[in-house]
């Protein structure tokens, strides 16, 4: 039952992201660790309802950029304005994690962190859970509002759950699940606190082709049909250009070039950022012209590429 | 070739060397016969002021030396000769067994009434048999067993489900006691109006839950072992206190507190002095509710935000768990848990002191908790129970002073070679395994302080 997840948009109905409105608008931000800048006045404009990737070399600061909006990390400097559907206006720079979640921006993890001893199910009623009131003695009681909610809590799952396709693994252990079914578990931890925002950082690592085009159709589908704005961090070129509006590029924190997939792609300050690292972005752009899936071109690039990450770090640095 | 190198090359051969007794056999053999020597000399008969030496010649000419070197060794032997042998015989007993334990498993999982029947076999037990036991079992049982397996309940989850390490817990304990005494007017300074003892137990669960909203609101930022030495300070606290402040406390001296009365007008009942069984009866119902309301807890929202904050506390924050409120909300249920059983502790023995509340009981507590099976109700009930009769149990066979030491022996044998305790919970099994394929470390001890995220 997908329909109380359907929130307005008819199918494939979504409307044009509008340019002047932002759901998130960030300016200035800037995060530095002792000695290392990750994020140097980062800008980022994202307009309701897009799904706007973030690429970048290994270390550019993308996933230092979704910890400082989603309350991770408190950057040193910077604002980052969150405007949700229901109006108002909210300044996330400092916000608690988890208030940064009510608020509605939901997130996976680079390296899945699903709570690997429980069920598929009981991974996403946390997640349903925060939205539900019910105080722990009116649970220790039994009593009605605590059985509504835990109800409530059972059915949201399941149906978030069922858009995402597991349905039929509620009861498996997450931490027994395929790599790709953990990355689909987390973004349905994530679905099921009703996000505006979905941010996903490297949704593709990891997963096979067939799982690749699964999780291009389910970014498609949490777009379209929920209506949710997407924040993307992927490696996989292939993947971005077909999936994203627009795409932002970082490099050594600072971001380089914006624009449409094809745009950015022909940026001459891109391919510069990825000459020095790798000729990936062209390569896999090749590979997306040719249009039929069956080119993906590697299995696993998002464990090769964490692979380079850790062999040639230290020499980027020095470059 | 000069003479140097020629010296260090055969240095360097007699280092290479292995000698028969240092190969790892000969040298377990040597580490069991210390094992017996050791073992003699803690079992065999004490030291006196007379003879330095006098245990030494006593133990190791005692034919207990020749016991345990035939058990030290025997073991050796066995493993290092026997092992096949040992294998195929354990081979061929598992597979016999395997299946009507598979069966046995599949029922108890399957069908209700098994499970139903057991429980109920459980309480029909914990009510009838108690009554056939000596007057000094039956002490034992309700000054000692009932009271710390209502404290390990509690504490349970502070550190079995929310993962917190707690190393004062009887600091509410205590807390709890001393509310007794003051609300029914036992403390040299008096209460603005005197309570029944039963009064006193709200009024103590709301005096626990405000000290664990205390402890825990500053501490809270802590992980693993830092938070466990605040808490070992806030024990500390709350024992000198208690100790020092003995105009409002009673100190060392103590203070006597009247026990349990209930007056409903057409029908009043007083816990008497002698006979145990009334207040067992009253302490079998507090556990039998908290372990209900427990139950359902750890079934709820709470027990599994809990979960979640334990495996994995950035996930947990990120998917929306106010992490803060429940780690607070756990300090506190597992404070006043220990508050009640600190009133019942107080109501039922009638005298307390500040030496009731030593941080070995911390310490001990916690011990019960992680034998049993860190957050599992069952285990800690078993756990809590077990390692209380213990000690009592060996006073008959062993010197007294002694028997905690083989409650030492015992854990650390346990945590060798169960670490999950003796009935783990399911999730909790869970994690370890986890955690030992590295897959994920949930385990409030190692947590690193500062985390780490990506
Ligand atoms: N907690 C931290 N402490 C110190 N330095 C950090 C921390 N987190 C990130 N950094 C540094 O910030 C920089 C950006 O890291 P970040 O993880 O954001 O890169 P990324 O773009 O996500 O890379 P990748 O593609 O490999 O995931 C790196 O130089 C990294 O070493
Ligand atoms: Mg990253």
């Amino acid at each position: 039952m997908t329909t109380e997840l359907i929130k307005g948009k008819g199918p494939g109905g979504r409307p044009e992201p509008d340019a002047g409105d932002l759901v998130l608008d960030a300016s200035g931000v800037t995060l530095r660790f002792g000695g290392v800048t990750s994020l140097d006045g980062v800008e980022l404009s994202m307009r309701r309802g897009e799904i706007l990737a973030v690429i970048g070399p290994n270390g550019a600061g993308k996933t230092s950029l979704f910890n400082s909006l989603t309350g991770a990390y408190v950057p040193q400097e910077g604002r980052i304005t969150y405007r949700p559907r229901a109006g108002g206006e909210h300044e996330l720079r400092g916000r608690k994690p988890h208030l940064v979640n009510h608020l509605g921006l939901a997130r996976t993890f680079q390296n899945i962190r699903l709570f690997g001893a429980l069920t598929a199910l009981e991974n996403v009623k946390i997640a349903a859970e925060t939205r539900l009131k019910s105080d722990p003695v009116s649970i220790m009681l039994g009593l009605p509002n605590a059985r509504r909610a835990e109800r409530a809590s059972d059915r949201r799952a399941h149906e978030v759950l069922d858009f995402v396709g597991l349905a039929a693994k509620l009861n498996e252990l997450a931490g027994s699940l395929s790599y790709g079914d953990q990355r689909r578990l987390e973004i349905a931890r994530a679905l099921a606190t009703d996000p505006q925002v979905l941010l996903l950082d490297e949704p593709a690592a990891g997963t096979n082709p067939t799982e690749k085009l699964e999780l291009e159709e389910l970014i498609r589908g949490i777009n379209r049909e929920l209506g949710v704005s997407v924040l993307l961090i992927e490696h996989d070129m292939r993947l971005v250009m077909s999936v994203a509006d627009r795409v932002m590029v970082l490099n050594f924190g600072k971001k380089i070039a914006e624009g449409s997939p094809s745009q950015v792609q022909r940026d001459p300050a891109v391919v510069e950022a990825y000459l020095g690292a790798s000729a990936e972005p062209e390569e896999a752009a090749e590979g997306a012209d040719g249009t039929d899936g069956g080119g993906v071109p590697q299995a696993r690039d998002g464990e090769v590429t964490d692979e380079r990450a850790a062999q040639d770090g230290p020499g980027k640095d020095e470059a | 070739m000069s003479a140097e190198a020629l010296v260090r090359g055969r240095a360097a051969e007699r280092l290479r060397t292995v000698r028969w007794y240092q190969r790892p056999r000969w040298k377990r053999l040597g580490a069991m016969i210390a094992l017996a020597v050791l073992a003699v000399m803690v079992t065999g008969v004490q030291g006196t002021q007379r003879d330095l030496f006098y245990a030494l010649e006593e133990n190791l000419t005692s034919p207990l030396l020749l016991v345990w070197l035939a058990l030290t060794v025997g073991v050796w032997a066995v493993r290092e000769f026997l092992s096949p042998q040992v294998k195929a015989v354990s081979d061929g007993y598992r597979s016999v067994v395997e299946e009507p334990r598979g069966k046995l498993r599949r029922a108890w999982r399957e069908e209700k009434w098994l499970r139903w029947g057991a429980l109920g076999a459980l309480v029909a037990a914990a009510v009838f048999l108690p009554s056939g036991l000596e007057r000094y079992w039956q002490t034992v049982l309700v000054d000692q067993i009932a009271i710390y397996v209502l404290v390990a309940i509690g504490l349970n989850v502070v550190i079995g489900w929310a993962g917190m390490l707690d190393l004062g817990f009887i600091a509410f304990f205590a807390i709890g006691a001393y509310s007794a005494a003051y609300w029914t007017g036992a403390l040299p300074v008096q209460p603005p109006m005197e309570l029944n003892n039963f009064a006193v137990i709200p009024v103590a669960i709301v005096t626990c839950l405000l000290a664990g909203v205390l402890l825990g609101a500053p501490t809270l930022r802590l992980r693993g072992d830092y938070l466990a030495i605040v808490t070992l300070g806030f024990h500390e606290i709350v024992y000198l206190t208690a100790k020092n402040l003995d105009d409002v406390t009673g100190g060392t001296g103590g203070v006597k507190v009247e026990r349990f009365s209930l007056d409903l007008g057409f029908w009043s009942y007083e816990w008497g002095v002698i006979d145990p069984m009334p207040y067992y009866y009253l302490l079998l119902v507090f556990i039998a509710v908290v372990v209900f309301f427990f139950w359902r807890l750890e079934h709820s929202k709470v027990g599994r935000a809990w979960t979640a904050i334990r495996e994995d506390e950035v996930a947990a924050a990120s998917t929306g768990v106010n992490t803060v409120r429940f780690k607070l909300m756990a300090f506190a249920i597992g404070a006043s848990t220990s508050g009640v059983a600190g009133v019942a502790y107080a109501s039922k023995v009638g005298y307390i002191n500040s030496e009731n509340f030593v941080i070995l009981l911390s310490v001990l507590v916690l011990a019960y908790v992680i034998f049993g099976g860190m957050g599992s109700i069952a285990g800690v009930l078993f756990g809590a129970a077990f390692l209380v009769w213990l000690p009592e149990a060996l006073r008959d066979f062993v010197d007294p002073k002694d028997r905690y030491m083989y409650l030492g022996v015992l854990l650390v044998i346990m945590m060798i070679y169960r670490p999950q305790g003796v009935i783990p919970s399911r999730r909790r099994a869970r994690e370890l395994k986890l955690s030992e394929s590295g897959e994920s470390d949930a385990d409030a001890m190692t947590e690193p302080a500062g985390g780490r995220l990506s």
